[in-house]
């Protein structure tokens, strides 16, 4: 029992939609509804364990809307779930989903447990019997789960398999994040990554900026950001540094060179986890920084891929006049007292739940692909993640200047409001 | 002769001359052995066989005199180049065999003969007393056979037959005997033979009769002596022929008879100052006349199991009592086969050979019944004996460098490299050589390690190991380049015992008298080639108990495996670059690394391998390995698992060939498909159990075996002793108890505690000031004495997404920490589980730090939140920016809180037991001598020259010059705490206007580096500079901006130095 003052996200993800549903003055019935989930499931998972015992779990899915299609939404094994965590990310991938105007609505779901505590034996149990509690009402054509926290593509495959068993037929939609051969979809590895450049270039090109006139200066060196940079690069513009974790010094580094950085050259000399060898860099020509000095270079462009709250009130000053835009290309990047400076100093900001939607994009590219059996090409996938992308930066730049909004409540508006008439013109409210 | 200047030639001629010796040594040996050869065959085969054996074969005659026959070889001509040995039979000459030169050669030793042949020819006329001696017995017990069947069924008496032929053939064997049958008597309770024993006429002389009145415990027994001879044995042979039955007597003769066989080998081992070649002749003597076919008494077994291994180990009794069930008399006899000693040897094998020896045929035994134990092997090993470092030195004059020890510690570091040189450059004694050369051609060219098995190894445990080196060698090239690089390591291994480390380490603990030798191993690397390199498929070490658990699932006693692909060097050590896979193996099912991200991050990156055409021990990127010849990676589907986007699984029967796949080390395959970890388990229990303590043990697989390379008890290692928990502790002097999940693990002395409150924490509404706790400890991690304080937090530590469930930190927000407390608040009805650490357990594990869980909602449980709540909270002082969370984070100074103590850890996992509770800093003496040695040695001498040098630097900066205003010292420095590695934290507060800071920083840096390498001689740390200056002027006083905060704090504050008093 939490006391009452405790931090409950899923009340913060109602006050953000209050918010919202003001300046679009919504009705109340629409926010009832669009409030609270449409459907909840509770329930328990009896698992035999490896040495015997029985041991039950709490298993849950929530469907928050499905007014513009089917729900998706990860599933989360966390030792302490809370039905409100769930349901704030429910809530979060109806948003999320409708900002890049996909067909589809929100869920989350989860299992409380610590998979660090169970075998792969025990895991799949609990995968499969998720499964079998959920089977009527999950499946392609009204709720897709994906993976999410301590699941990946070994869990989906299980309960794949399971909801296939159940119901007598191949169904590879039920579910994403699938490898590759196995219903998954080419181009996950890029989308997040170009998705971030394809609406950086059309926020360029909004400003009136050729790209190959910029520079950038990008904060991470993972997969984000390495696609970033290598799309970035093809459009002509120059990354002047990159900064990475250095897992030996345990801080991060920047990697400068005012002629531009490489990103060939950089990844021959980078470890799994974006770790670059500051030795072999120094020796490339590379000015070795403190991990904060990408903030304060003097670029057209910021782009932070690296992690949460990485632009602060404390460094958010550092940021140099010459900064237009700032492509979050992480989530939450940016603490919400920077943002109001960055707001009031006018920069460009493309905000995360827009600018990484590639990959939610991409999930929803597997899932069209599976329910045809047909599978496309990279280029493909990659061109059609295209389209998403710039029609959806469109549309939330075109509300921004119309209603004059910062780009952060716009996206949002403009979710918002698509799920709303959703509603409407169902006849639900 | 052969030319000096050749000393390879001449080194394969001796080569081929001692083979040429050992051919006949065996031919001889062969035929004598064969029950049925007669006196006479046997003397025409040792005449023939002895030419071929000796260096000018072709001018070689031998001639054997056995009483008046003579015996020669064909065309026998008698010269006056000759050696001879005579045949004794029962200390009686009964002729000789000699060996003659028919013509001229080139002299030699002893005249034209080598010293080895006329060794050589001695132990053949030594062999063929034994078989004369041999067929006389055979002869006696034919003729009593006969005389048997004559009597016919009369047996009466027979057995004084028997008697009467050995007291013609042995006397010394009659007397011995016929002192048993009087003992058999006396023990039947047969009156007459005591009074023989101590009273007939017969047996003493002199004294008086009441003599035995007079026994004595403390007096020495007057030594009877027999006069009557004849008389005294008639009595005897009477008193038995009356009082025992004839098939009683005849069976204890017979057994009698075989003891005696024994009596030699007993003798000569239990003899302190005989030295291992007498030992070594003896074994081989008596398993050529007595192989275990013979069945000695269980007593005169154990006995000599004893002596022998008090000879060849260790005196320590422990081992001793457990080594004696296991160990064979024929295993000593294959043990001398693989040892090189100096002639004259008194020396033992070490430490490390001890607990080698002693796993392998506990296991080896224990294995007969048991299936998975079976098929355990070790690798070829031979061993050079303690004292051969002690000879290497007499040989090379180098006797002054025994000395070296007394020497102060950087002249030490300074001259190692010499002592190092001087040692690759000198001589091997020729005994040693020509053991080794044996050993190598033994070994053939595989891949070799020389460990050092040093007797302090045995004596102070573990802690000492990996003081001394190992060393790696490819073993390629011809067979001179090998020995030659053999030498070469085993002089660096040698050398080892002048190294710095180890001596200072003995300094400290007094051990610098202690007469250290050491004795090598030198073994077959476990491997298959593969590629140009050669490594085992993967290698490891295993733990009895498991210290680092991950889970609450796991037991201590489901013990810890951790291993890696390739040689185990990259296991045994901590890396702070790559991580081994750990697994237990009581619960292998249970991972730490779940997510593909976990495993990518966590699984080994590198591999050691020995590369076999630069000759070279190397590590190498696991992946470029694989780029190379993934196909060929013995048990490579067991090994490593494919990473397909986030799915990971084993590799299909087409990955191998797929260099585009990304491969990770995660040993799924061998965990979930094959019997290997419970082949651990099995051999942890086993060794466990009869040991009688928890054990490690050094593992490799080469594909197809599973070899053990070393064995030791657990408790050797200093993180697994248990402390002992003071019981009846005032309960305000408890911070907190514990009773479960309880690992050991030292925990140095604590001054600061960070105590974040969970219930203020989980009252937190905004998710950005949770954040900030997190940031805010990572200040604090930078900010307190590193491993001084503790981290005491809500549920799960390192929280990400759902934070609310602990503080979100990474490792390096939290890596100084000394311990991971997670504290379990019961909420309603339910305790949350804590994470055990596993956001960064394997950082945890090698780093050392260590995690506690803490339930303070359970019965019995101390929880002093008072003291935590009420103590000065001294953290606004420290993180100034983050005040508003004063709340939530508490830091307590201990000393001050509570006058002085320090707040003291201690668990003990073997009855789950933890308290930290306020104590006296360490070196109270009433802690017990064990725990004493344990306590960081000397950390004073650190600080205190560190204190000294910046006192020095105060007094030589010109203030003036430079525009200095003031300097202060902070930091380990300050808080004598410094470690060999740690820098001097200086705060320079200078005149923004009047500074030169170009020039000052220059003075500094030239301090620095001078400093650096002065530290490198004491410590061996090397540095690139000692100083860590910061500079302050009067603005950033005002502000308390960053160091200028340390100025004159409410903790930890800076101290003001001395400067150089000023000119004018």
């Amino acid at each position: 029992m939490s006391s009452d003052k405790a931090f409950n996200p899923f009340e913060m993800a109602q006050t953000q939609f209050d918010k919202v549903a003001e300046i679009l003055n919504l009705d109340e019935a629409t926010r009832q509804l669009l409030r609270n989930p449409l459907r909840e499931f509770h329930f328990s998972i009896p698992v035999r364990m490896d040495d015997g015992t029985t041991k039950v779990f709490r298993g849950f899915r929530v469907q928050h809307n499905d007014a513009r299609g089917p729900s998706k939404g990860g599933i989360r094994f966390h030792p302490q779930e809370t039905v409100d965590t769930v349901r704030a990310l429910s809530m979060w991938m109806t948003w999320k989903c409708a900002v890049v105007n996909i067909p589809l609505g929100g869920g989350k779901g989860g299992v409380i447990c610590d998979p660090h505590h169970l075998s792969m034996k025990e895991q799949e149990q609990i995968c499969r019997g998720w499964v079998r509690q959920m089977a009527k009402n999950v499946g392609p054509l009204n709720d897709v789960p994906a993976p999410d926290v301590m699941t990946n593509a070994q869990h989906m495959l299980w309960m794949l398999d399971e909801f296939e068993a159940i119901h007598g037929a191949k169904f590879p939609g039920f579910i994403t994040g699938k490898p590759v051969g196995m219903g998954g979809s080419l181009g996950r590895a890029e989308a997040t990554g170009y998705g971030v450049i394809f609406t950086l270039r059309e926020a360029l090109k909004e400003l009136g900026i050729r790209p190959q006139d910029t520079s950038a200066a990008v904060q991470g060196f993972g997969n984000v950001a390495q696609f970033a940079i290598e799309l970035y690069n093809q459009m002509g513009g120059k990354v002047v540094c990159v900064s990475s974790w250095d897992q030996n010094d345990q801080c991060s580094y920047t990697f400068k060179r005012a002629s531009g950085v490489n990103l060939q050259e950089l990844l021959k000399i980078t470890d799994k986890f974006g770790g670059i060898d500051k030795a072999e860099a120094k020796k490339l020509g590379y000015e070795i920084l403190d991990g904060d000095a990408w903030i304060e270079q003097e670029v057209d462009i910021l782009v932070p891929a690296a992690l949460e709250n990485q632009i602060r009130e404390d460094n958010v000053g550092k940021i140099s006049k010459k900064v237009k835009i700032i492509a979050e290309g992480a989530n939450g990047p940016t603490t919400p007292e920077a943002d109001k400076v960055i707001q009031e100093r006018g920069i460009f900001v493309i905000p995360d739940f827009l600018a990484n939607a590639g990959g939610v994009t991409c999930s929803y590219f597997e899932q069209v692909q599976s329910n045809m059996n047909y599978y496309w090409e990279k280029d493909e996938v990659l061109g059609k993640l295209d389209v998403k992308m710039t029609a959806a930066f469109h549309a939330v730049s075109e509300l921004s200047k119309k209603r004059n909004l910062y780009m952060r409540d716009a996206a949002y508006v403009i979710s918002v409001s698509r799920v709303a008439q959703a509603c409407k013109d169902r006849g639900w409210v | 002769m052969v030319n000096e200047h050749k000393p390879i030639d001449n080194l394969v001629f001796e080569l081929q001359e001692r083979a040429k010796e050992l051919n006949c040594l065996y031919t001889i040996e062969d035929s004598l052995n064969r029950s049925d050869i007669s006196l006479r065959q046997a003397f025409h085969t040792v005449i023939n066989a002895i030419p071929p054996g000796w260096q000018y074969s072709n001018v070689c005659k031998a001639k054997l005199v056995y009483g008046d026959i003579v015996y020669q070889t064909s065309d026998f001509e008698e010269t006056k180049r000759v050696i001879k040995s005579d045949i004794v039979v029962q200390e009686q000459t009964v002729g000789h065999i000699a060996v003659y030169y028919t013509s001229e050669v080139p002299p030699a030793d002893v005249g034209p003969f080598l010293k080895e042949e006329k060794k050589l020819l001695d132990t053949i006329a030594e062999r063929l007393g034994h078989f004369i001696l041999h067929q006389k017995l055979k002869n006696v017990f034919n003729e009593f056979q006969s005389v048997r069947q004559q009597v016919d069924g009369h047996t009466k008496g027979e057995w004084r037959i028997v008697l009467d032929m050995i007291r013609k053939t042995d006397p010394n064997l009659f007397m011995s005997l016929l002192r048993k049958t009087l003992h058999l008597l006396c023990w039947k309770g047969v009156e007459e033979a005591e009074m023989l024993m101590k009273h007939t006429s017969l047996s003493w002389r002199g004294g008086t009769t009441d003599e035995e009145l007079q026994y004595d415990d403390n007096k020495p027994l007057k030594v009877s002596k027999m006069v009557n001879y004849d008389q005294y044995v008639e009595t005897i042979l009477k008193l038995a022929d009356d009082n025992l039955p004839d098939d009683i007597i005849l069976s204890r003769i017979q057994k009698w008879i075989q003891e005696d066989k024994s009596s030699a080998l007993v003798k000569v081992v239990e003899t302190q100052d005989t030295s291992l070649t007498d030992i070594a002749d003896a074994i081989r003597r008596y398993y050529h006349m007595a192989p275990e076919k013979f069945e000695l008494p269980p007593s005169t077994i154990k006995g000599l199991r004893v002596s022998l291994l008090r000879r060849f180990f260790t005196e320590q009794l422990e081992y001793i009592s457990v080594a004696k069930e296991y160990v064979k008399l024929t295993d000593f006899y294959k043990l001398i086969d693989k040892m090189i000693f100096p002639s004259g040897s008194h020396g033992k094998l070490g430490g490390k050979s001890a607990g080698l020896f002693l796993s392998a045929h506990i296991l080896q035994k224990v294995g007969e019944s048991v299936e998975l134990l079976s098929d355990i092997k070790t690798p070829k090993t031979w061993y050079i004996t303690s004292d051969g470092v002690l000879h290497f030195m007499q040989h090379n004059n180098l006797e002054e460098v025994l000395e070296q020890k007394y020497k102060e510690i950087d002249e030490v570091r300074i001259e190692y490299p010499h002592v190092v040189q001087l040692f690759k450059n000198s001589e091997f004694p020729p005994d040693i050589i020509k053991g080794l050369s044996v050993a190598l051609d033994d070994l053939g060219d595989k891949p070799l390690v020389v460990r050092s098995s040093s007797l302090l190894e045995d004596q102070m445990g573990a802690a000492f190991s990996g003081k001394y080196k190992s060393l790696f060698l490819a073993n390629q090239g011809t067979k001179q380049q090998r020995l030659v690089a053999l030498m070469d390591a085993i002089a660096e291994v040698y050398a080892s015992t002048f190294s710095p480390d180890p001596i200072e380490y003995r300094a400290e603990r007094g051990l610098l008298d202690f007469h250290e030798e050491m004795g090598v191993m030198i073994q077959e690397v476990v491997g298959t080639k593969v590629g140009k390199y050669y490594f085992p498929s993967f290698a490891g070490v295993a733990f009895s108990n498991n210290e680092f658990r991950w889970s609450p699932r796991i037991k201590r006693e489901d013990g810890l495996v951790r291993m890696v692909p390739g040689l185990g060097t990259r296991a045994v050590d901590r890396l702070s670059d790559d991580y081994p896979v750990l697994v237990s193996p009581g619960q292998p099912n249970l991972k730490i690394n779940i997510s593909p991200e976990e495993l990518r991050r966590y699984s080994p990156k590198k591999i050691d391998v020995i590369n076999l055409e630069t000759n070279d021990f190397e590590s190498i990127l696991i992946n470029n390995l694989l780029d190379e010849c993934s196909a060929e990676y013995p048990l490579f589907t067991e090994i490593f698992s494919v990473l397909d986007g986030t799915m990971i699984r084993q590799p299909g029967p087409l990955d191998v060939f797929d260099n585009s796949k990304e491969f990770l080390v995660t040993f799924d395959g061998l965990i979930s498909k094959t019997n290997f970890l419970k082949r651990i388990d099995v051999i942890l229990k086993t060794l466990q159990e009869k040991i009688k303590t928890p054990v490690d043990i050094e593992f490799a697989y080469d594909g197809k075996d599973f070899y053990m390379l070393q064995c030791r008890p657990q408790s050797f290692l200093r993180e697994s002793n248990s402390d002992s928990i003071p019981k009846e502790v005032p309960e305000e002097k408890i911070v907190f108890t514990a009773h479960k999940f309880i690992s050991n693990g030292r925990v140095p002395d604590i001054t600061h505690i960070v105590y974040v409150d969970p219930q203020k924490y989980s009252e937190i509404s905004d998710r950005n000031k949770m954040l900030n706790v997190g940031r805010a400890i990572s200040k604090l991690n930078k900010t307190l004495p590193k491993r001084k304080f503790i981290l005491i937090g809500p549920g799960r530590w390192g929280s990400r997404g759902d934070i609310k469930l602990g503080v979100s930190v990474t490792y390096s927000d939290i890596n100084n920490t000394a311990i991971l407390i997670e504290v379990a608040r019961k909420k309603g009805n339910y305790v949350p589980d804590l994470s055990f650490g596993t956001h960064f357990f394997q950082d945890l594990v090698e780093a050392g730090i260590r995690y506690l869980p803490l339930y303070p909602d359970d019965a019995g449980v101390v929880f002093n939140e008072k003291f935590l709540n009420s103590s000065q909270n001294i953290f606004c002082d420290l993180v100034q920016e983050y005040n508003y969370l004063e709340d939530t984070i508490r830091v307590v100074d201990v000393v001050s809180s509570t006058r002085g103590s320090i707040l003291k850890i201690l668990m003990n996992a073997e009855i789950d037991e933890a308290i930290g509770m306020f104590a006296q800093p360490s070196t109270e003496t009433s802690l017990e001598k064990e725990y004493k040695e344990i306590v960081e040695y000397h950390p004073g001498d650190y600080w205190r020259w560190r204190m000294k040098m910046a006192e020095k630097i105060a007094s030589e900066l010109d203030s003036n010059r430079f525009g200095v205003k003031g300097i202060y010292v902070f930091g380990s420095t300050k808080n004598a705490v410094s470690g060999p590695g740690s820098d001097i934290d200086l705060i320079v507060h200078i005149e923004k206007e009047k500074c030169n800071i170009k020039e000052l920083s220059l003075w500094f840096e030239g301090w620095s580096l001078a400093l650096s390498e002065m530290n490198y001689l004491r410590t061996g740390y090397r540095s690139s500079g000692l100083l860590d200056i910061h500079y302050v002027t009067d603005e950033d006083i005002k502000n308390k901006s960053s160091y200028a905060s340390k100025i004159g704090a409410i903790t930890d504050a800076a101290r003001p130095l001395k400067f150089k008093a000023k000119v004018n």
